[in-house]
């Protein structure tokens, strides 16, 4: 006879399975109550699915004559790539600056790292459509309001990267040349900088990536760009101009992260040579 | 010193291209209609408007549980819907699970999807759908698709080829080599994932909330509009609360997944 082994009851199969059919149909029953409480009707998807056909059928097919007959087009493509490139160039110099101040190991004083640091952080938790909601106002309608307040977005998302980018650098080059008698910024400038510029680079690529997302999305606030032409293109009920600004926005964005990706192995590989 | 110092050829390498980046920067201003005075006019008038903001008007915040309660219960929808279509886009977009054809049509519609970001997905929703959250549900169940069915066809490629062919050489079919060594593998990641996209959504849908999606950003954007500085406070704070909690929840949720090394 063999003896009995004890077998914790929780890894027995019959157990599992039952608890395994708890779990799903506990998830069900919330997804259930939630569509219940939004009061969504999941099956109004199917029964209403005419409407999507009718929308289908009023943007097919794109009207990709848009692309050479409306001049201003163009210019809208690149107006939000150039929102993109300022807001994320001048929200990333900025992050640095400020990153340094919020750094336990560069910072001038303490309450200098602590204010910084809140700055940082209430900013991070801030949606971008209330900075732009407010700049739009502060500004006026159009393009230099969405780069602002890319800008701001992007200096609350990178100045704590840096900033843990700079507390994680190895102290002991700034140490060695402090000893020799550098001053606190040239401690910066050569012990600290070529530390953490993989990292800047690194982010301010990933940065642009999101910021030209971003700067299609606050478009259709009235940011301008691509997006505001795509926001009218709705608005008047174009929908074959519509489709065609759709195709132009996922053209441009996958065209860009192509790009970037060129840039950034570009630079990776010349760092690598200059080791 | 003599005229070769300052000839064009020892200059080149770094003159030039700073005089293009410079060239750039300046065009790319120009374009965006960046204008200094603009700039300061819009300090004062910024400054003399965030005096309209406060103090925040309290007295609207009962108004705004519900749609705050709205905007959260749209993200804990469209995310686990999101995540259980990624599974298929995943399983078929991964090179060692999927046909070439399957996965080029799954990697195609993936890419295609990430070049949209939500909101322009949900302007055609909401032209399909008419406004309401069913349309938000849907552009941030689309948009988590496209982001987590990408991450998790990275992840299965990744898996060490031997667990697989170890499943198969006890004699496991395909789907049994799905189910018992490729999902086990990558589950936990596509956990933490979701996690991570449900913070991503909190934030996403204050944004298409403002278009129409309902929830905490539609009250923000009507505030506004309708000149209640002082309610869009209150409507800015909720929002700037949901976000830094779902922040939290999700940074320590994942930690706590990672550092289980897996589930179950």
């Amino acid at each position: 006879m063999a003896a009995a082994v004890a077998v914790p009851s929780s890894i027995l199969p019959s157990v599992r399975f039952r608890r395994r059919i708890l779990l799903l149909a506990a998830s069900l029953a919330a997804l259930g109550a939630g569509l219940l409480y939004l009061k969504i009707d999941p099956v109004a998807i199917f029964r209403d699915f005419h409407y999507v056909v009718g929308l289908l059928d009023e943007m097919f097919p794109p009207n990709l004559r848009l692309l050479w007959v409306k001049k201003g087009l163009w210019l809208s493509v690149l107006q939000t790539v150039a929102m993109a490139f300022l807001g994320t160039l001048v929200g990333a110099s900025i992050a640095i600056v400020l990153a340094f101040l919020a750094s336990v190991n560069t910072a001038p004083s303490r309450p200098v790292r602590l204010i910084v640091r809140t700055l940082l952080a209430t900013e991070r938790c801030t949606p971008n459509i209330v900075v732009l909601l407010v700049l739009l106002v502060a500004v006026g309608i159009g393009p230099f309001a969405a780069m602002i307040s890319l800008c701001i977005g992007s200096v609350g998302m990178f100045g704590k990267l840096f900033a843990d980018a700079i507390e994680q650098v190895d102290p002991l080059p700034g140490e060695a040349i402090a000893a020799a008698g550098a001053a606190p910024l040239q401690v910066i400038r050569y012990a600290i900088l070529p530390q953490i510029a993989p990292s800047i680079v690194a982010n301010v690529f990933y940065a642009f990536d999101v910021n030209l997302r971003l700067a299609v999305t606050l478009g259709v606030f009235g940011g301008g760009g691509l997006g505001f032409e795509l926001h009218v293109a709705r608005s008047v009920l174009r929908y074959k101009d519509m489709f065609a600004c759709l195709i132009l926005v996922m053209i441009l964005i996958n065209v860009m992260e192509r790009i970037a990706d060129f840039f950034r192995r570009r630079l990776f590989l010349r760092e690598v040579e200059l080791r | 010193m003599n005229l070769g110092d300052f000839s064009l050829g020892r200059y080149r390498r770094r003159v030039i291209p700073a005089a293009v980046f410079v060239a750039i920067v300046i065009g790319a201003a120009l374009l965006c209609e960046v204008s200094f005075s603009d700039f300061v006019k819009g300090i004062v008038k910024g400054l003399s408007l965030l005096t309209f903001f406060f103090p925040p008007d309290w007295a609207a915040f009962p108004e705004m549980i519900r749609p705050a309660l709205v905007t959260i219960v749209i993200c804990l929808i469209a995310t686990p819907i999101g995540a259980a279509f990624s599974i298929v886009f995943g399983l078929a977009g991964a090179r060692n699970i999927a046909p070439d054809w399957l996965r080029l049509v799954s990697r195609s519609i993936i890419a295609a999807e990430r070049g949209l970001p939500e909101i322009v997905t949900l302007l055609v929703l909401v032209a399909a759908f008419g406004l309401g959250p069913l349309a938000g549900v849907m552009a941030l169940a689309i948009g988590s698709i496209g982001m987590l069915g990408k991450l998790l066809a990275d992840a299965i490629e990744e898996i060490d080829p031997r667990i697989l062919d170890a499943t198969a050489a006890v004699g496991a079919t395909h789907w049994q080599v799905i189910r018992h060594a490729v999902l086990p593998e990558v589950l936990p990641s596509l956990v933490a994932n979701s996690i991570f996209r449900f913070e991503v959504n909190i934030r996403a849908s204050v944004l298409l909330g403002a278009v129409g999606a309902g929830g905490i950003g539609y009250e923000l954007n009507a505030a506004i509009n309708q000149l209640e500085y002082s309610r869009a406070t209150v409507a800015a704070l909720l929002s700037l609360l949901l976000v830094f909690l779902s922040e939290r929840l999700s940074d320590r949720l994942r930690s706590r997944i990672i550092g289980a090394g897996r589930l179950g």
